[in-house]
């Protein structure tokens, strides 16, 4: 992934924290009681940055340097917040245990105070809950969503912990800008107003497990190229019911009429039922994202593909000759498994440029020491990488071992939880 | 990495708060502060000429305090506590928020201000 903006979003991010600050900084006080303030105006304020980071726009996720980027600073930013909004309740306590620790425990116990603090821990609550099922890697992807809905829950408590208190109406606008960007997010991407509208046209199945889905755009084409990816929605269509959910899917062909194709993998649930999708079902479609693949500099490129993530390389096969020399490894577990084989193997006839090794590994990770190539051999090389998350790791590990440099690895996680 | 940070982070925060709540059985209270004003009596028209946040008294439940190094610390908004300085404030310090009375943490730091009671009529 280019990062094309690397301080963006952290320039951003301190933006907000530093005016929300500025704003509410307190004077005259002792040192746990504005400990207090400071760490809530500062947990809202990078609440706000890492839900700005939530927003699904392309030209947003392109100046900030990519989707991917934007959901890494969403996580880190998010978890930062709630460390650092966890010192608010606790400063308080501090504050009142030198007059006595009765009094510390009263500023905490919610039935000894009133509503204010009531929704303060609600809310406090409601992201330590959120937080906990966002970061388990093994929920289900419905359930997780669902639940993710208690990180906006806590928001809402917490403007509600602030009107209460009686602040002053200017400080509000951080929790407020908060709320603004989870309704643009809701509005725009889960309830699709920023989707564009397609139906799909053709379908084909290159293994039983892989189906690749032409889609017609009903307005305006979108202006993908090939290796970017979209999020799509599968709504019904004939005979088929979608699941609505949106999912990010490579594109691995753009037609000049603007039809593009996305080749997608039975991974979950939502994508196996994908595999029965017919021709004439609707579908929404966001962005496009990425830069993978993009605005290459010129010489040798090395390209790694396991499974699926062949379709970035098959979208830019598709696209015309390539114009410097391409050294593919296509890795697969068996025949079965080896989507699009026989059409790269045609496209690698009509590419002088390209030598193709199509390699069937079975189910255990390669053993890449042996397949990839020498150090010589990737000396000058830019190397491009798609594939599941071990391969990907294994294979960095590797090519760094070779001496290639990290600025030269180029690779996307895909991993939009 | 961000999984670690919570589970540490919120474990941290439950053991500081089981501190608290142990403290707050189980340590002595600190001994009783005498009335630093006792027995000083004051009349409204004295206390109204105390009508501003940077010098501001009030009188509630007869008895008067000086509230102006506590201004900043009060969290609502200043339109809200300022307009009652320099006046009988019990009503409004009763019926904070749709008639709820401050909590009893409110009433142990206002005793810090008290500088005297309010004369008899």
């Amino acid at each position: 992934m280019h990062d094309n903006r690397p301080l963006a979003i952290p320039l951003i991010s301190a933006t907000l924290v530093g005016l929300t600050i500025f704003w509410a900084l307190p004077e005259n006080l002792g040192f746990w009681r504005s400990l207090a303030i400071v760490s809530g105006w500062a947990g809202c304020g990078l609440l706000a940055a890492s839900l700005l980071l939530m927003i699904r726009e392309a030209k947003l996720a392109a100046w900030l340097g990519g989707l991917e980027s934007m959901y890494r600073w969403h996580h880190r930013l998010g978890v930062s917040a709630y460390l650092i909004l966890l010192i608010h309740p606790l400063a308080l306590a501090a504050s009142g245990w030198a007059e006595s620790p009765a009094l510390a425990w009263a500023m905490l116990a919610p039935w000894q105070q009133s509503w204010p603090v009531w929704l303060g821990w609600a809310a406090l609550l409601c992201l330590m809950t959120g937080l906990a099922l966002a970061l388990s890697p093994a929920m289900p992807y419905a359930r997780w969503r669902g639940l993710h809905n208690l990180l906006a829950l806590a928001i809402v408590l917490a403007l509600g912990h602030l009107l209460l208190l009686g602040l002053d109406y200017l400080l509000l606008w951080s929790p407020l800008l908060a709320l603004a960007f989870i309704l643009w997010r809701v509005l725009r991407a889960d309830l699709g107003l920023a989707a564009s509208p397609h139906v799909v046209a053709q379908v084909a199945h290159p293994t039983p497990t892989v189906v690749e889905v032409r889609l017609r755009p009903l307005t305006r084409p979108l202006a993908a190229r090939p290796g970017q990816f979209v999020l799509a929605a599968f709504l019904d269509g004939p005979g088929f019911r979608g699941c609505g959910e949106y999912h990010p899917y490579t594109v691995s062909a753009v037609a000049p009429d603007g039809e593009i194709a996305l080749g997608i993998k039975a991974l979950g649930d939502c994508t196996s039922h994908l595999q029965a999708v017919v021709p004439g079902v609707a579908a929404r479609i966001e962005g496009p994202f990425g830069d993978f693949l993009a605005g290459r500099p010129a010489g040798p490129e090395f390209w790694l593909a396991g499974g699926i993530g062949i379709t970035p390389f098959l979208g830019v096969l598709r696209s015309g000759p390539l114009p410097d020399p391409v050294r593919l490894i296509y890795l697969h577990r068996n025949e079965h498994d080896a989507a699009f084989r026989d059409e790269i193997a045609t496209l690698a006839k009509a590419q002088p440029r390209l030598a193709l090794d199509v390699v069937a590994c079975g189910d255990r990770l390669p053993d890449l020491a042996t397949l990839l190539p020498a150090a010589p051999a990737l000396a000058g090389h830019e190397c491009y990488l798609c594939g599941p998350p071990g391969l990907l790791a294994a294979a960095v590990r590797v090519l760094a071992q070779r001496g290639v440099r990290p600025a030269h690895i180029h690779f996307e996680h895909f991993d939009f939880r | 990495m961000m999984r670690k940070l919570f589970l540490l982070g919120t474990g941290v925060f439950w053991i500081a708060i089981l501190v608290v709540w142990v403290g707050s059985r189980w340590l002595p209270p600190p001994a009783e502060r005498p009335p630093t004003s006792a027995g000083k009596q004051f009349t409204m028209d004295e206390i109204a000429r105390h009508a501003s946040p940077e010098d501001c008294w009030m009188a509630i439940e007869r008895t008067v305090y000086d509230l102006t190094r506590y201004l900043p610390e009060h969290p609502s908004r200043s339109g809200i506590v300022e307009p009652w300085c320099g006046k009988e404030a019990t009503q409004a310090y009763r019926t904070k928020m749709k008639g709820r009375p401050h909590s009893p943490e409110a009433d142990h730091l206002l005793t810090q201000y008290g500088i005297g009671v309010l004369e008899e009529p």
